[in-house]
This record gives structure tokens, C-alpha cells and sequence, in this order.
């Protein structure tokens, strides 16, 4: 299944200038248990994604929310010269279509 | 006698729970009325609203400027003021003006000062400042103190330091009780943590640290931790071990799934904090339902820092930018978007330049293709009409001009093979297609530094009305 189908939340933002959080929440604990196993759904895969090194890139399962947080180092520091989304709010969409 | 002085003295001898109101976690962007309101008739011990934020990107901090409009700045702050001096209760706002620095705290302060004398309100007020001394920070850098915070920011140098043309530390609890002490009935602080703002004052009185640092870390926020998240204002009653939080908008509920998500948003952990004073655990936090519309926290531990540390920021100015704006729906110049974008830089540059080395940098995003999100390839579909976004910085706004208007004709009447739209490639929506967007700036500044002397970084400083 993919992950826009069955994931209730898929925002990313800045956590801070110079790191972006990627939040994927989900409705019940078997599909959460499902994501947090994904292999589609680890820093070696999701790296290339967005171009960087799987060390750049942490997952971190979060029961109480039924959440996976992501956390990346961003590529251009937050507003400076270069810089596609300074708060960081569009960067969920190319995890949308992962399979889980 | 203080507003602050009143609290201590309600709270003597007897511990009751304390009610801590939020107000605004943005003051500036508008205060919902009807539930700030709401809140005031709840009978909060004290008030609060977060005002700064690092996500509008450096620009605010760099150039001295408030993110908000000014007339609503005015209005939400003259609706706090109000609120605060009509029942007699402590008003604390944090990171005043956005950026938190001199120029950001010296435009809120002549805010308040007209709000004061127009409503002839009689209060005392303590600012903080926490603009940080270069000759700390540079005694940092060299002593090894000055630490990276990961990411595309390496460790940091003095001319660094001496570059950027505003440079704050964030304050924490320690600085706001500082001021409290002073007797006053309004704190007014420049860049400083979200939590400082919540937490100073049970810290002061004595309230577990834990629990209350995580109620600040929720409440600073407003309501954005319901669902529907919001920014009506919160109440959160602490408790001593816990806290339950309580929206004053009826249709917004906290409820334990809502409460639990919100502390992952904008946290590279969802289960530390690192505050100036020590380190917030949340694994063993617990959320409770009380009803359908609120949430009771608990069991949030705090650790004491041997070494206290502020985190830094700084934004440098890096040139002026102009930037061109301008459509396209011809399929084969989208077919060869990225090279005809190459060609017409080099072309720029050989026009503008002619000496080999670029005083200025030309990019363009191109939206309908890449210009979001750093995808790896190209799009399955070419898009079937794309927006060019030219951006130029430049050493002068002149020049940037020069490279704007430039790339705009170059652009236009750019020739290219299997080109069928000879009049032109570009459709602009309005012109002139060059604007002028000011001063550009980058965060220079990200860093964090252990420091030994807290309040000589944020002097606190006493104002009757």
C-alpha cells in the first residue's frame, strides 16, 4: 500500500534552519506497525530521495502518536541563496507514493 | 504591590494549581478575541505570548524588521496589555519583534510605550535584551566553546562573527526570573526559548521543572496541539506533577492522540528538548484523557545541566536581490527548460560581466518542474505550462538590475533548436517582470555556546509606566 493511502498525517517542516522533520502519523497501531517495518521506510532508503547520505537521515518511531518521525540534515541552510522552501512545508511529497 | 508580587502572595503557604494562559504563540498574526476572552473570564495567574521564530528565514533577524504587520502587532499587543492589566496578572512575551534583537525590541517597546500612555496604564516593566557582546562569541569560537548544530552549518569562525549584522542568543527561564524578581507586572524579552516564557514562572514559585517545561513546550504554541489545531488561546493548568490542557475555542479539543502528535512538530526528537538549563525528557511523559476536550500530561522528568549553554543565532547580509518573473506553455521549450536556462546565464554573464569571475549568482527555479522539492529526475510528464523564477543577488541593487533586466530579453528572444515560437518564449504577467526584493541575508549563525555568566548575555532592565 502506499503510504499517501493510508497515512492520516504526512507533513514536513523546518526543525530549525538547519535540520527538516518529515511527521508521518497514522490512524490505527497495526498500519503504524506496518510502516515502522518498512524497509521502504529507512534512512538508506530514504536518503536518495532527497539526495543525501543515509548518516544524514534518522527515522524515529513515535508510539504515543502513532508516528514515524524523519529527520534530515536540509541541503541549503533555511533562506539562504539556493534554498527552495524556506519553512520546509513542501518536502513530504516525494515520500507520498512509498510503498509500505 | 507587582503583579508578580500578587501571585507569590495568593500562593503562600497553600499550593493550589497555577493557570497559565497563552495568548498568542505568533502575537502579531492576530489575536482570536472571542477565545482570548474566554480565557480572561477563566481567571489565569498569569499570561503569555511567543512572538519570534527562526521559520521565517533569516531575512527578519539580518535586517532588523518584524514579520508582522505593524497595525496588527499593535492590536495584539494592546489586547494582551489589556487583558493582563485588567485582572492584575503577569503578562511575559518572548522573542519580541520576531528576531528578538535590539532593533526588534525597540519597535515592540514603542508599541507598548503608546498602547501604555494612550490607555493610561500604570505598570512596571522589564525588558531583557539578548543581543550577544561579538567579543563573547569570539572568545567562545577560539576557546573551543562555540558548538555545530549539524547539518549544512560548519563549526563557526570569528569572521563570522564579526560579519553577520544581528546576533542573539536565545534566553531561557533564568533570565525571565531574573526580571520577575525585579518586582514587575510585564516581562518583555528579547530572543528567547518558547518554554522561557511558560516556565519561568512556576519555576520561580517552586512548581516541579519537568512538568512545567513541558507545559510550556505545548502551550506555547496555543491551540495548534487540538484537533482541529488552531491558534485560539490555551489554558494549561499545572498541577505540580502534570498539567491539563484546555483550548478556550470549544470546537478545538486536546486529546491525547492531538497532545502526543504535537511533540514531534518542529522537534528534530520527539522525546528530548535541550533547554539553556538543563535537558527535558519526555519518555515517560503520559497523556490522559479528562474529557472530550481536554487532555491531563504527566511524567515529563528534567535533568539540570552541569554547564548552562544558549544556542545563537545570526543573520548576514549577502547582497541585494531582484528577482524576474515570467510563464511559459511551449512544450519545446519546456522539452529543453534546463539547457536553455544554461545557455541564457552564459549568455547574461558574457553581456553583464565580460571579466570572467561573477560578482553576482543568477538561478531560476523552475515551478511545474523542480523548483519545490530537489526531485533526483526529470517529471514523467513535461508539465504543460511552467513558471520561471529568475533570482539575482547582487553587490548592488543596481546591479542586480542589470542582470535582472539582462536574463528578462535575453530570456525572451532565447533561440534554441526546434524552436517554433520565434515571438518570444516567455509570457510575463504583468511588467515590469524584474522587481526589486531588497536586501538578502543567510543565517550565518546556528551555533550553540556554553556560557559561564548568564546574566551579564541578558541584562534585564526596568521601565515605570
Amino acid at each position: 500500500m502506499k503510504l499517501c493511502d493510508v497515512a492520516k498525517v504526512m507533513r514536513s517542516k523546518n526543525a530549525g534552519p538547519l535540520k527538516l522533520t518529515l511527521d508521518l502519523m497514522f490512524e490505527d497501531e497495526a498500519t503504524w506497525q506496518k510502516a515502522v517495518q518498512a524497509p521502504t521506510l529507512s534512512p538508506s532508503a530514504i536518503a536518495p530521495l532527497y539526495g543525501l547520505q543515509k548518516e544524514q537521515v534518522e527515522v524515529i518511531p513515535y508510539r504515543p502518536a502513532l508516528a514515524i518521525k524523519v529527520v534530515m540534515d536540509r541541503i541549503t541552510v533555511s533562506g539562504s541563496p539556493g534554498d527552495r522552501d524556506v519553512y520546509g512545508a513542501q518536502q513530504h511529497a516525494p515520500l507520498l507514493e512509498t510503498e509500505i | 504591590m507587582s503583579a508578580i508580587g500578587k501571585l507569590r502572595d495568593r500562593l503562600k503557604g497553600a499550593r493550589r494549581p497555577l493557570r497559565a494562559l497563552s495568548g498568542s504563540g505568533q502575537l502579531g498574526y492576530g489575536v482570536p478575541v472571542k477565545a482570548f476572552d474566554a480565557g480572561l473570564a477563566r481567571d489565569p495567574d498569569f499570561i503569555g505570548a511567543d512572538m519570534g521564530s527562526t521559520d521565517v528565514g533569516p531575512y527578519y533577524l539580518g535586517a532588523g524588521e518584524l514579520a508582522t504587520a505593524e497595525e496588527m502587532t499593535r492590536r495584539d499587543l494592546q489586547r494582551l496589555l489589556r487583558g493582563a492589566r485588567k485582572l492584575d496578572v503577569p503578562l511575559l512575551i518572548g522573542s519580541a519583534g520576531t528576531g528578538g534583537a535590539a532593533p526588534h525590541l525597540e519597535q515592540t517597546l514603542a508599541h507598548v510605550r503608546d498602547i501604555a500612555r494612550e490607555d493610561g496604564m500604570r505598570f512596571r516593566m522589564a525588558t531583557i535584551r539578548a543581543d550577544i557582546p561579538r567579543d563573547v562569541a569570539r572568545k567562545a569560537v577560539r576557546d573551543g566553546r562555540m558548538h555545530t548544530m549539524g547539518g549544512p552549518l560548519g563549526p563557526l569562525t570569528e569572521e563570522e562573527v564579526d560579519g553577520c549584522s544581528q546576533l542573539v542568543g536565545q534566553m531561557g527561564t533564568e533570565a525571565f526570573i531574573r526580571a520577575l524578581e525585579q518586582d514587575v507586572d510585564v516581562v518583555i524579552a528579547g530572543r528567547a526559548c518558547d518554554t522561557a516564557i511558560y516556565a519561568s514562572i512556576p519555576e520561580m514559585l517552586g512548581y516541579p521543572v519537568g512538568p512545567a517545561m513541558h507545559m510550556a513546550k505545548i502551550v506555547e504554541c496555543a491551540s495548534i496541539c487540538c484537533i482541529p489545531g488552531g491558534r485560539d488561546a490555551m489554558l494549561a493548568t499545572l498541577d505540580g506533577d502534570g498539567f491539563v490542557l484546555d483550548s478556550m475555542n470549544p470546537d478545538r479539543h486536546a486529546t491525547p492522540m492531538s497532545v502526543a502528535a504535537h511533540s514531534l512538530y518542529e522537534q528534530a526528537d520527539p522525546f528530548t528538548v535541550i533547554e539553556p538549563g538543563g535537558r527535558l525528557s519526555l519518555r515517560e511523559a503520559r497523556y490522559e484523557k479528562v474529557d472530550d476536550h481536554r487532555t491531563r500530561v504527566f511524567g515529563a522528568t528534567w535533568e539540570p545541566a552541569t554547564q548552562p549553554t544558549v544556542k545563537l543565532e545570526g543573520a548576514t547580509l549577502v547582497g541585494q536581490r531582484a528577482i524576474l518573473v515570467a510563464g511559459t506553455s511551449d512544450p519545446r521549450f519546456i522539452g529543453r527548460i534546463k539547457e536553455n536556462l544554461e545557455e541564457v546565464k552564459a549568455t547574461v554573464a558574457d553581456l553583464v560581466g565580460g571579466e570572467g569571475t561573477e560578482d553576482y549568482v543568477l538561478e531560476f527555479r523552475v515551478y511545474g518542474v523542480d523548483a519545490v522539492v530537489q526531485w533526483g529526475g526529470a517529471p514523467a510528464t513535461p508539465p504543460r505550462e511552467a513558471f520561471i523564477m529568475g533570482e539575482v543577488i547582487a553587490p548592488s541593487m543596481a546591479r542586480a538590475r542589470t542582470v535582472a533586466k539582462t536574463t528578462k530579453q535575453f530570456l525572451l528572444h532565447h533561440g534554441f533548436p526546434g524552436r517554433l515560437s520565434t515571438g518570444g518564449n516567455l509570457a510575463f504577467p504583468f511588467t515590469p517582470p524584474e522587481l526589486e526584493a531588497g536586501p538578502a541575508y543567510r543565517f550565518s549563525v546556528y551555533h550553540v555556546m556554553e556560557a559561564d555568566d548568564l546574566p551579564a548575555l541578558f541584562p534585564v532592565e526596568i521601565e515605570e509606566f
